[in-house]
């Protein structure tokens, strides 16, 4: 009973202060847990795997640096899956004030691989106004975005020439960190076009994202730092990157404070019952 | 070790620390950081706001190629700045009403295409989930779930036994649910924090790769 009254009187500052030392220890000597990659990871990978060389890959960066550290991680990644496949890139985002994240990504993925701007990929950037857009590109994505993020006219760049409207984009996927993002784009681009599309998430959102899989609206689900672990791990093992992985160097600062939660939590209920059942004598006698 | 030489680095290594001083207790360091990232942020929206929409979209058009009806989109939302003229305010309804209704008339079919009717199909037990025993027991499980969350939250007619157990059965997929989503969220918040500490030892202080 007094140990239990002794740990809910605990600082909780402590309990911040271990939560440090138990997210910093795996990042300087890791430990190396294995992570595998799961089956809604596997869908998104194979879904861009599968597009021809050649042929766009549309990304929408629906996040800003709040969310960075679960999906900057996804988007290198895919950037780096698609083009080290030689598959074309055209990035744009809904979130205006994830445009530099959007902007840093591809200038440093497109110099790993050797790259040029207006003929392997295209940064569109943002419009105001979220619904215009995404109907708007279901017609005509050059009349959306007459120029691109640079302002150069679309027209001008040579990798747009064959693309007209979401007919044209075999797979896109929205790295959403709420809204307007993966819903929005199921909602006016995947049940109205039938865009064929993947989904990159933070952790908060991922489980509102589980009945779109179930119905095959979405192919396939990234979700949180886990998900960008499990494309980071997809990558280097069929030989497409070499870069640093983020997501997975971090998975073991993750598991070990997830463990570090599930004990706080167990203890805490334990503690509660017994001095809720402590006071309830009390008040008896 | 290998200290950055970067100001900015370090300029985000303190704001850093700035924010986590709210751990301890608010304080005018947090306060700084918080108010500096506000006004970042709005500065930013401005000027990629105008790069990227007034200047191509609005002054372009209008005033180096002559499009004159673009004026109609540029009164519209002048329209907004009425509500600080007490007299003109009641003009500030009509951008208000071009946008609601535009946004009501997309969003009203597209989210019963995309949230309940697919959302419907979904939930309805089809041949193919036949095809596997586990199909057919996580489509059975998912459909029980959907009918007794429905019936939980269906007040207009008190409860009888029946309705009144599968309403209890509706609470329990709803707690595994909240279960499942506060799960995320923790994993969330200490990706962020993991995050911070990632540019901490890797871009300031160097120590890891």
């Amino acid at each position: 009973m007094k140990f239990f009254q002794l740990l809910a009187k605990i600082d909780r500052k402590i309990i911040f202060l271990i939560l440090a030392v138990v997210i910093i220890v795996p990042l300087i000597k890791p430990f190396g847990l294995i992570s595998r990659a799961s089956s809604r990871a596997e869908a998104v990978f194979n879904a861009v795997d599968a597009i021809p060389p050649g042929k766009p890959l549309m990304i929408s960066i629906d996040f800003d640096p709040g969310s960075m550290p679960e999906l900057y991680p996804m988007l290198t990644s895919i950037l780096r899956h698609a083009m080290a496949k030689n598959i074309k890139v055209i990035v744009l985002g809904l979130w205006l004030t994830g445009m530099g994240l959007g902007e840093q990504a591809l200038a440093t993925v497109s110099q790993e691989y050797n790259k040029e701007y207006g003929k392997d990929y295209v940064f569109l950037g943002w419009r105001s106004g979220v619904l215009p857009v995404i109907l708007g590109m279901g017609e005509d994505i050059k009349k959306t975005f007459p120029t691109d993020y640079y302002g150069n006219p679309l027209d001008s760049l040579p990798m747009m020439n064959d693309i007209k409207n979401y007919r044209d984009i075999p797979f896109f996927i929205t790295l959403s960190a709420g809204d307007p993002g993966m819903a929005t784009w199921i909602a006016y681009a995947q049940a109205r076009y039938g865009l064929k599309m993947g989904a990159g998430t933070t952790a908060v959102s991922a489980a509102d994202a589980y009945p779109y899989l179930q119905t095959g609206q979405l192919t396939g689900l990234l979700g949180g730092m886990k998900g960008a672990s499990e494309y980071e791990f997809l990558i280097k093992e069929k030989g497409y990157s070499k870069a640093q992985t983020p997501a997975s160097q971090a998975m073991d600062s993750q598991s070990l404070a997830h463990l570090l939660i599930l004990i706080l939590i167990v203890l805490g209920n334990i503690g509660y019952f017994f001095i809720r059942k402590g006071t309830a004598k009390k008040e008896e006698k | 070790m290998n200290l950055a030489t970067n100001i900015w680095t370090w300029i985000g290594a303190f704001l850093t620390f700035f924010i986590f001083s709210f751990l301890y207790r608010d304080n005018p360091f947090y306060k700084f950081a918080e108010h500096l990232f506000v006004g970042v942020s709005v500065g930013y929206s401005i000027s990629i706001s105008y790069h990227n929409v007034l200047y191509p979209d609005l002054i372009v058009p209008l005033f180096k190629h002559g499009q004159l009806l673009n004026i109609v989109p540029l009164v519209f939302g002048l329209c907004y700045f009425a509500r600080f003229v007490p007299k003109g305010a009641w003009l500030v309804r009509l951008p208000m009403g071009l946008v609601l209704g535009f946004g009501a008339g997309a969003a009203i079919p597209a989210t019963l295409q995309a949230s309940i009717i697919k959302q419907l199909q979904g939930a309805v037990l089809t041949p193919s989930i036949f095809s596997r025993w586990d199909f057919f027991l996580w489509a059975l499980i998912s459909l029980v779930g959907v009918i007794c969350t429905i019936i939980y939250f269906f007040f207009s007619k008190e409860r009888v036994k029946s309705t009144k157990f599968a309403a209890e059965i509706g609470i329990i997929f709803l707690m595994v649910g909240f279960g499942a989503s506060f799960g995320y969220t923790v994993m969330a918040r200490i990706s962020l924090l993991i995050g911070r500490f990632q540019f901490l030892l890797r871009d300031w202080l160097g120590i890891i790769k």
